[in-house]
């Protein structure tokens, strides 16, 4: 009785309530720009958000974004804290064992290298070097099966800590998708550059859901069907990433 | 309200004044300071759990019947044992599970009970955590792990009294449970605020794990307001600032310490009131 009174009262106070308001949840980071991020006044924002939103309008389906931290995310849906992942999640063989893919919304592009902009180093053969990723991203199963035996590799929960531990020097090398580390080295003055080749791993990047969610990934993906018809899609990358690759209708 | 302010401070301490106004005062900003929320009432109904559970545990430990004596004593114990980081991380989650579990027993028909690959078996044993849940669960999880620091406390407390005011008591014909509560536990106060005013210190410190429960408390906004940002869309430009937010909740924690302090002062010496302590009359 006592938690029970203790539970009315704090739930009174933090006013959550909201819990099952949504039709369908969507599980998103909020920490990597510009595919999902905080804005200055606190809400959720960028390309996922504006394009979950209008997919969510032509669904015909009411939804709300919930915050999740990255390295949980499947184990949150499949848990059912949400009904959907946008988190500029790439399509793997590997995570299309446990969660079902939406078509793409983002197409494949490449993933780069950023260092020190005076970097010196034989991308043909790298050693003795220390290369970071955000963990359980294609980046760091990348450098882990590929690089892990002549370097050191460090793996970051969050995005934001993967680039300050970058732009400290801790690290010599940071790989991650083009699409978030070129505003980074744009906006860093200097302080660091994209450096050695292009790695393509991955697919595009898509809706992940429930294997057994088939009713809504259907109507999800008719609705992004009709999106990337009409170019709203590509518009939203326009507006997002100033830059392709385009879906190009 | 916020605007009127900002420009006065323009007018009065020049634009640069007033854009670290403006900064200050963003909504990320005023997210943060409302986080505090979190971290206050997870202290306050921990602490008040703590002492709960460590008064039931310092009178399980002496109680006439030895099960009751023995779970009091597995409790103090075991919990004092286990780091409280792990006891956060796994208590709410065992404490899901098994709502689930129950739940699913009850809701799910047997049908799906036998094929189910997924966890909940079906949705409607499916239990949504959202922040309020969380937070309820943290303020158990800081109850049992402090109270198993407060029953100690507490324990000692009572041995403390002394023997002559139970004598006392018996010799005018006050059953046990009434010298228990009315002498044992009415005048142990005074032995163990020094030793609770310690948990409590150690609950407060202990409230910067909530970011681990999924809670946007003052430890994951300040993770997000100091990560470097270089893109204009997403807020101003500045390099890591991490370090700079950091501070300022040391000193907010400081400024917690010290006002606890006050507080265990007054409570000390009204605890004491009417009590014959150390010669005094």
């Amino acid at each position: 009785m006592k938690k029970l009174l203790l539970g009315l009262a704090l739930s009174a106070v933090v006013g959550s309530g909201s819990a099952l308001a949504a039709d369908v949840r969507i599980g998103t980071e909020g920490a990597y720009a510009p595919w999902n991020y905080m804005d200055d006044s606190g809400k959720l924002a960028g390309y996922e958000i504006e394009l979950g939103n209008e997919l969510c309008k032509r669904a015909g389906v009411s939804c709300e974004f919930v915050v999740n931290e990255w390295d949980s995310i499947i184990p949150n849906l499949l848990a059912g804290n949400y009904d959907v992942i946008m988190a500029g999640m790439s399509v793997t063989d590997e995570r299309r064992e446990t969660i079902n893919f939406s078509a793409e919304y983002y197409p494949p592009d490449p993933s780069k290298y950023a260092g020190a902009s005076n970097l010196d180093a034989d991308f043909e053969n790298l050693k003795g070097l220390k290369i970071g990723a955000q963990g359980a991203t294609i980046q760091a199963d990348y450098i882990e099966s590929t690089l892990a035996a002549d370097n050191t590799i460090l793996t970051y929960e969050t995005p934001d800590q993967s680039i300050a531990d970058l732009v400290a020097g801790n690290i010599d090398l940071l790989l991650a998708d083009n699409s978030f580390l070129a505003p980074v080295v744009e906006g860093s003055s200097g302080a660091i550059a994209f450096v050695g080749p292009d790695v393509s791993i991955g697919g595009g990047v898509a809706m992940g859901m429930r294997k057994s969610d088939t009713e809504l990934a259907e109507k999800m993906n008719a609705a992004l069907e009709s999106m990337k018809a009409d170019g709203t899609v590509d518009k939203l990358i326009m507006e997002f990433f100033e830059a392709g690759p385009f879906f190009g209708n | 309200m916020l605007e009127t302010l900002s420009l006065w401070f323009a007018s009065n301490f020049g634009e640069q004044t007033a854009g670290w106004f403006d900064y200050f005062t963003n909504g990320k900003h005023l997210a943060w300071y409302a986080s505090v929320r979190f971290t206050l009432l997870a202290a306050f109904f921990g602490a008040l759990l703590a002492v709960l559970f460590g008064v039931l545990g310092a009178a399980a430990r002496r109680s006439g019947f030895a099960p009751l004596r023995w779970i009091g004593l597995g409790y103090t114990t075991m919990v004092r044992g286990i780091p409280d980081v792990l006891f956060f991380l796994f208590f709410p989650l065992a404490f899901e599970q098994l709502v689930e579990f129950i739940m699913s027993r009850r809701l799910c028909s047997a049908e799906e009970l036998a094929t189910a690959v997924a966890w909940p078996p079906c949705q409607a044993a499916q239990w949504y955590l959202t922040t309020s849940e969380y937070l309820v669960m943290a303020c158990v999880s800081l109850g049992i792990v402090y109270g198993a620091f407060a029953a100690n406390v507490v324990h000692g407390a009572m041995n403390s009294v002394p023997k002559g005011q139970l004598e006392a008591a018996r010799a005018y014909g006050f059953n046990s449970r009434q010298i228990f509560w009315n002498f044992q536990v009415r005048q142990m106060w005074v032995y163990a605020l020094p030793g609770l005013s310690n948990v409590w210190m150690l609950l407060l410190k202990a409230t910067s794990f909530l970011s681990l429960l999924q809670i946007a408390d003052i430890v994951q906004w300040a993770d997000r307001l100091g990560a470097p940002n270089y893109l204009a869309r997403v807020g101003m430009v500045h390099p890591d600032w991490r370090w700079k937010y950091y501070f300022v909740l040391f000193l907010f924690y400081i400024l917690l310490t010290v006002i606890s302090e006050r507080v265990f002062d007054w409570l000390q010496r009204r605890a004491g009131r009417g009590l014959a302590l150390h010669g005094e009359q």
